[in-house]
């Protein structure tokens, strides 16, 4: 169930507008309290959150349709949207035109241009509905768009941007006509990462590749540069491949069982970052829950929803409802944002469906993210000393698309010995944005550098973070920049901690 | 210089503005030695544009004039014909002390102004030394005079919201309104603002209005050399207090730099404590009697050459060095006063040859127009305006000045020749 | 000049990337924050220098060409609002922040730099920039210029006009000057950038601006109290601002406003007729002496709350309420008509009760937010564009409320500007005179009436030059100008 347009109550904490959770992550008030004020009427933490910079003036991505943009088709729809789910008039009519997206817009940081920001897309939605055709000019503007929804979180007049985008793709990948390059390479993605047991077969040769530092030979023979700039980002985001661990079907609890719990493997999760499932699971199990795995378990199907693949998205969705059918569990548990998010939408998103409604219905009302969710609970099992300075990075689709700030924060922060540091302009995406980064590398990589700036000058010796997607992309970044720095998942440092093991064990990988 | 048809007589002016209120002028009317035919003071708004029409047909240069106290600024007239005195048009139009707002004719005194809003316990925020010597409302717009409150209030252009001109064609117009906060329509207050007399006649004025303070009280530094001065200077615009003055003097006999502070009783009371010991540092510090206060003004005359530099507030300790370098060298003893927090330093010569005077001020223009600054003649004989210009170089701002004055003087018989830019 | 020679043209100045020519992305640029006018550009670019911009400027003054600049685009009344068959110039590319001077309290801007970011950049040496509009997260440097924007501290500390030292404007010829001094006070000559301050983008272009930057105050206290109605909260402003006390803001929201804004940013507001905040700042002896009268006042007007501010995370709650009302309409109405007219402050009462009045007649709601110390109302009419008739409606509830403002002796606008919105209203405030006279400026600036035309006066009058050797003015085509 999303509830992000409900009122909540002011004094619930995790409330995304809630400023005193802001003013109690920052140690120093920059500006005034008119400043602070301003950057919480955009939903930011402080003035610090909000961008300084374009890199729009310092001329490294400056774009604008039409220049060196290889994908074009001279695709021409008219009119632009059919209709089945075509954004809404209704939520289009939300915007007022007030602007105070702009700021918060990692395409609007970067470019400068009003077309690449949420007010310029929302205003190319609303001709698109009567007026305009949809052509390159206008996909291409959309494709450029993150899914990030800072703007949600900015937006004073509550415009649900979130739903308009995914409306939009949708349409755009039933009625425009990509490249055939753009086709295929699109097509292979999503071949290959919702499926983990492709994704295991076809990954398997990094770990020789990696082994053996094949990259480092052919960067420096100079090799890499001439591949295509999409295979070059996608090398650049591949992570260390470690041993995989499997999640059994089911877990006993230790100690009391309080609660019955689902958990969900995920697929970029399950096979590159298998230990954060294996920590989740532990953390879990050791907070007093019986957590059930089911082995048919496939993709949640969010890359396909955000890149407007709906039918694809259905299949996704209805197969893994299935998968949880007659597990009779209390709650469901992600702990990726990203998958996050879509399973929380889920009764929007199958609305339609007359089977799956009233199902997709029960399953959203249960989803919650573990931190959420370990939060929820209270916690209860013993946190032994963790004593490192971490920067948490808020990864977008579990920040503005759910609202979940303070509880990740507030499980680091019960471990004794943590120093959590907030990363400068915290709103900006990372660039990761589930395909982005492999289907735009341009702007992604700018953004990713970007971040991982921000997040060397926090001096913390390691990043949390709830996405898997933000870690390769951060990790990425750094590496580009000759910096490493160690990365983990907010529970897996939970998992270390109750397990009682030494900094080192968090500091000593990737 | 065009010809133009002076047949005009005193009826004619007489016919406009009454038989009482136009005379021939004496040689106590003369502006920098040029002496004008008439005087005339018109009693209302429709009074002045009339008079200005005819002016206008008849090509009579004029000079407005309120007090008086300020008709050496400036470079002598090219020619004058008419003096358009404001005296008559003294009135207090409207004051609504709930909306601090006050509507004035231009030619009302100051004094006489500040006198009736102190009656409300009100405040207009321009403290110009002339106000003694009757300067008037219009007059203090036009000349964009200014005295040691600027520091806290601004000058008059940060307090005029509203104004109503008359044009050298008798068209008569207004600009801004009595808000405070008033966008419509360009900023007219402003452009007239300094404009001394050259686009039109000021008429009316309206201005926000500031609270009188309860209580104050001056503490004085002796700062031991120029460099504490400048340094103490800056502690204290850096400092959270809020002065509503910092002035300097500095003389043979006597060097201070004062701070008034105003407001509340256990405000003053606060503040003093915190500036006295922030100014410590810097020399010996007291607190000033009233009468002490009140006895240390501006020059008050007896200078032969009063000049005004405008600097960057923090190069105090640089500007003081020049002038009393540049002076030093000429055998000139200089009354340096100023409000250094602005970084306004007034300097009044005297007791040596005019030669002298202008080197001193070719040597600081020099200095400060490269610094961004300016330094402006603001009392001389005529002869040395000849010798060194009163306003000094306009810049690229010359072109853009010249077209402002022909669209609103075309015929140029607005105080022609006296403004910057020989205009 | 053929389109697609003007596109060359730009291109060579700018490069492919700082030229947008196409249809859909040319729409996006078609308004500004009032969706109420729409006009698609000719052609939208985006320079990055100071020298581009001359350029620019100098091709459209050669070819007759209208241009029109545009900061962040987030203006009320129009004033972006691109000619047609013009050319819009986005500054939003001349970002850098070109000097910090705290020793002389000034830092130097580009025009596209954000307001909030001049505040942030001086933080740590203890200053900020006090000209604070609600847009300020957003709105430019440039365009708080060219509407002389104000915010919630103007009472107390003046607008943009009062915080802007000098500038380098690139005139409608394409010549550049520097107006105002930037370093030093009372440069001589006229006072140039004052009367460029306001102008709305319709003397020329600003390409560097001096702002003048305020050290923070000692002690800053807020408090916000509930009222049954307006008419007791601004009995409460009576007393304050008589009792001699300048507060660094004091701003007034009526229910409506309180309700939509609740449900948007949630700040906690108490559901009552009327809330006001107020905040005093400045030495701290003086603010804690105030602060208690203020109290006092507000209790003697029958406040039935009052919450003072304990910390800076309260303060912010509060200002957050504040300055998300506007946006926060569009929760509660589909559209809304947002008026920005200035009353003097002894009226506010009367001319409050006589909008609820003209409300009632019009059956429409109308809210209101305003500065409730120097009597700048913003009356948001409320309604439905899917109601056939209701926007007309709004428009001329609208029009009454700005003559009520008039007969009152206010302004048609505190802080939004005239741009395109209100230009109808000018004759009302404004004699045929005083608007030709105001026009002479223009003529001054702009002879050939090429810089944002068509804003500002209802009836534009060419200077008696001609603009261009073989081209007929645009409005002159149109038969709307005249000649002086």
């Amino acid at each position: 169930m999303d509830r992000r347009n409900d009122p909540p109550d002011p004094r619930e904490t995790g409330n995304p507008y809630d400023t005193t959770d802001a003013t109690e992550r920052r140690d120093d008030p920059s500006g005034h309290a008119q400043d602070q004020g301003m950057a919480g009427a955009v939903g930011a933490g402080s003035p610090q959150d909000i961008p300084r910079e374009t890199l729009g003036t310092r001329g490294s991505v400056r774009q604008t349709v039409g220049i060196g943009r290889s994908t074009e088709t001279g695709s021409y729809v008219f009119p632009a949207f059919d209709n089945h789910h075509p954004p809404e008039k209704d939520l289009i009519d939300d915007c007022v035109h007030c602007g105070f997206c702009l700021p918060t817009c990692p395409t609007y940081v970067l470019f400068g241009e009003e077309m690449d920001s949420p007010r310029g897309r929302i205003y190319l939605m609303n001709k698109g509905l009567d007026e305009e055709p949809m052509d390159d000019t206008m996909v291409r503007h959309w494709d450029l768009c993150l899914g990030c929804m800072a703007c949600v979180t900015a937006c004073p007049s509550g415009v649900q941007y979130d739903k308009l985008i995914e409306a939009t793709r949708g349409q755009v990948e039933r009625r425009y006509e990509r490249a055939p390059e753009d086709k295929a390479f699109r097509e292979m993605i999503f071949q290959l990462f919702p499926y983990p047991n492709r994704l295991r077969v076809a990954t398997a040769p990094l770990r020789l590749y990696q082994r053996f530092g094949i990259g480092g030979m052919l960067r420096k023979a100079g090799v890499m540069d001439r591949l295509p700039k999409r295979m070059k980002a996608m090398e650049a985001l591949m992570p260390m491949m470690t041993r995989q661990q499997e999640v059994p079907d089911i877990t006993a609890p230790v100690g009391e069982k309080r609660r019955r719990v689902g958990f969900i493997k995920g697929c970029v999760q399950r096979v590159f970052f298998s230990e954060v499932n294996a920590a989740t699971v532990r953390v879990l199990s050791a907070e007093g829950c019986e957590v059930v795995a089911p082995k048919s378990q496939g993709c949640c199907g969010a890359l396909s929803v955000h890149a407007g693949r709906e039918e694809e998205f259905q299949r996704f969705a209805r197969k893994l409802i299935d998968a949880f059918e007659d597990t009779e569990v209390d709650e469901i548990v992600i702990n990726a944002a990203g998958c996050g998010s879509t399973l929380k939408e889920y009764d929007y998103l199958l609305r339609d469906d007359t089977e799956y409604a009233e199902r997709a219905r029960a399953f959203a009302a249960k989803v919650k993210d573990v931190s959420e969710f370990i939060q929820e609970l209270g916690p209860v099992a013993e946190r032994h000393p963790l004593p490192i300075a971490a920067a948490y990075h808020d990864a977008c689709h579990l920040a503005h698309a759910q609202g979940v700030r303070q509880q990740p924060r507030a499980t680091l922060k019960q471990i004794p010995g943590m120093d959590v540091r907030e990363i400068k302009e915290a709103e900006i995406c990372c660039g990761s944005a589930g395909i982005y980064n492999m289907v735009e590398p341009e702007p992604a990589t700018e953004l990713g550098d970007r971040k991982a700036r921000n997040v060397l000058n926090t001096g913390a010796r390691m990043i949390v973070t709830s996405n898997p997607g933000c870690m390769l992309q951060i990790q990425a970044s750094l590496r580009r920049m000759g910096h490493s720095m160690p990365m983990a998942h907010p529970v897996e440092v939970l998992d270390a901690s109750i397990r009682g093991e030494p900094v080192e064990t968090l500091l000593d990988r990737r | 210089m065009d010809t133009r048809t002076k047949n005009v007589s005193l009826e004619d002016l007489q016919k406009i503005v009454g038989e009482d209120h136009a005379r021939e002028a004496t040689p106590e009317d003369a502006i920098d030695g040029v002496q004008p035919s008439f005087v005339a003071a018109p009693g209302s708004v429709e009074e002045t544009s009339e008079l200005l029409k005819f002016a206008a047909d008849e090509g009579l240069a004029i000079s407005p004039r309120g007090g008086g106290t300020k008709v050496s600024l400036g470079n002598p007239p090219r020619e004058l014909d008419l003096v358009l005195s404001t005296a008559r048009m003294d009135d207090v139009i409207e004051h609504v002390p709930g909306d601090q707002v006050v509507r004035v004719q231009a030619g009302i005194k100051l004094q006489d102004l500040q006198e009736r809003l102190a009656g409300s316990d009100q405040m207009l925020g321009i403290d110009p030394p002339e106000t003694q010597s009757g300067a008037t409302a219009g007059g203090v717009v036009a000349a964009n005079s200014s005295g040691p409150r600027r520091h806290r209030y601004g000058t008059i252009r940060d307090l005029i919201i509203g104004i109503t001109v008359v044009l050298s064609d008798g068209t008569v117009a207004k600009a801004g309104g009595k808000v405070v906060k008033n966008v419509a329509g360009y900023d007219l207050s402003k452009l007239f603002t300094g404009s001394l007399g050259t686009l039109g006649v000021i008429a009316e004025c309206n201005f926000r209005l500031h609270p009188r303070p309860e209580a104050a009280r001056t503490v004085a530094l002796e700062p031991e050399s120029t460099q504490a001065a400048g340094a103490a200077a800056q502690a204290v615009l850096h400092a959270q207090l809020v002065p509503s003055a910092v002035e300097l003097h500095w003389g043979e006999d006597e060097r201070l730099l004062t701070l008034l502070i105003e407001g509340i009783p256990p405000g003053v009371e606060a503040q003093s404590d915190t500036a006295s010991y922030l100014l410590r540092g810097f020399g010996e510090v007291r607190t000033l009697t009233d009468e002490e206060a009140d006895t240390l003004g501006p020059s008050d005359g007896g200078e032969e050459v009063a000049v005004k530099i405008s600097a960057p507030p923090a190069e105090l300790t640089g500007v003081l060095d020049s002038v009393l370098g540049a002076c030093s060298r000429r055998g000139v003893a200089p009354r340096v006063t100023g409000h250094a927090g602005i970084g306004v330093t007034y300097l009044a010569l005297s007791g040596a040859d005019q030669e002298a005077y202008a080197q001193i001020v070719e040597e600081l223009r020099e200095i400060w127009s490269r610094r961004g600054g300016s330094v402006v003649v603001r009392e001389a004989p005529p002869a040395f305006k000849e010798r060194v210009e009163a306003w000094g170089p306009l810049g690229s701002r010359l072109e853009l000045t010249r077209r402002v004055k022909e669209k609103f003087d075309p015929r140029g018989i607005m105080n022609p020749g006296r403004f910057a830019g020989g205009i | 000049m053929e389109r697609d020679g003007l596109i060359s043209a730009m291109k060579s100045i700018l490069g492919p990337e700082g030229v947008i020519s196409e249809r859909e992305q040319l729409r996006s640029y078609e308004c500004d924050g009032l969706m109420n006018y729409r006009v698609i550009p000719e052609l939208v670019v985006l320079p990055e220098t100071a020298e581009q911009v001359q350029m620019i400027v100098r091709t459209c003054y050669e070819e007759g060409i209208p241009f029109v600049a545009r900061g962040s685009g987030t203006g009320l009344s129009g004033g972006a609002l691109p000619v047609e068959a013009g050319i819009l110039i986005v500054m939003s590319r001349m970002r850098k922040i070109l000097e910090v001077d705290i020793p002389n309290q000034r830092i130097v801007v580009e025009p596209g730099v954000i307001n909030m970011w001049v505040s942030e950049e001086v933080a740590n040496d203890g200053y900020y920039y006090a000209p604070d509009p609600a847009s300020q997260i957003v709105s430019s440097i440039g365009g708080n210029l060219a509407e002389n924007s104000g915010g919630v501290h103007c009472l107390k500390y003046g607008f943009t006009t009062n915080h802007v030292m000098g500038a380098e404007v690139v005139l409608p010829d394409g010549s550049m000057v520097n107006i105002g001094g930037g370093k030093a006070p009372d440069a001589p000559g006229y006072e140039l950038l004052g009367a460029f301050v306001g102008s709305e983008g319709t003397l020329g272009i600003a390409t560097k601006i001096t702002l003048r930057i305020v050290r923070k105050p000692e002690a800053v206290r807020t408090l916000l109290a509930a009222f049954k109605d307006t008419e007791e909260a601004g009995g409460a402003v009576s007393g304050i601002i008589g009792a001699g006390i300048v507060p660094a803001a004091i701003e007034m929201m009526d229910a409506l406003c309180i309700e939509a804004v609740e449900t948007a940013v949630h700040p906690g507001f108490p559901q009552v007729g009327a809330i006001l905040i107020v905040e005093l700042d400045g030495p701290a002896a003086e603010v804690e002496n105030q602060f208690e009268q203020t109290l006092e006042i507000c209790e003697e007007n029958n406040a039935s709350e009052i919450r003072v501010a304990e910390d800076d995370a309260e303060r912010a709650l509060f200002w957050k309420g504040r300055k998300a009302a506007f946006a926060a309409m569009g929760r509660i109405s589909n559209d809304y008509y947002v008026q920005d007219s200035v009353v003097p402050r002894t009226e506010l009462g009367k001319v409050l009760k006589k909008i609820s009045d003209l409300g009632e007649e019009y059956g429409m709601r109308v809210a209101n937010v305003f500065h409730a110390g120097d009597g700048n109302l913003h009356p948001l009419v409320l309604y439905d564009n899917n109601v056939p008739g209701e926007a007309e409606k709004a428009e001329k509830l609208a029009g009454d409320i700005v003559f009520t403002c008039l007969e009152h002796g206010g302004s048609l606008t505190g802080e939004h500007g005239i741009g395109e919105d209100k230009k109808k209203y000018m004759p009302k405030m404004f004699t045929t005179d005083d608007l030709n006279v105001m026009q002479l400026l223009r003529c001054a600036f702009d002879p050939h009436q090429i810089c944002n035309p068509g804003k500002i006066f209802p009836t534009p009058r060419l200077c008696g030059e001609r603009p261009g050797p073989f081209r007929m003015h645009p409005v002159q085509k149109a038969g709307l100008a005249e000649n002086f």
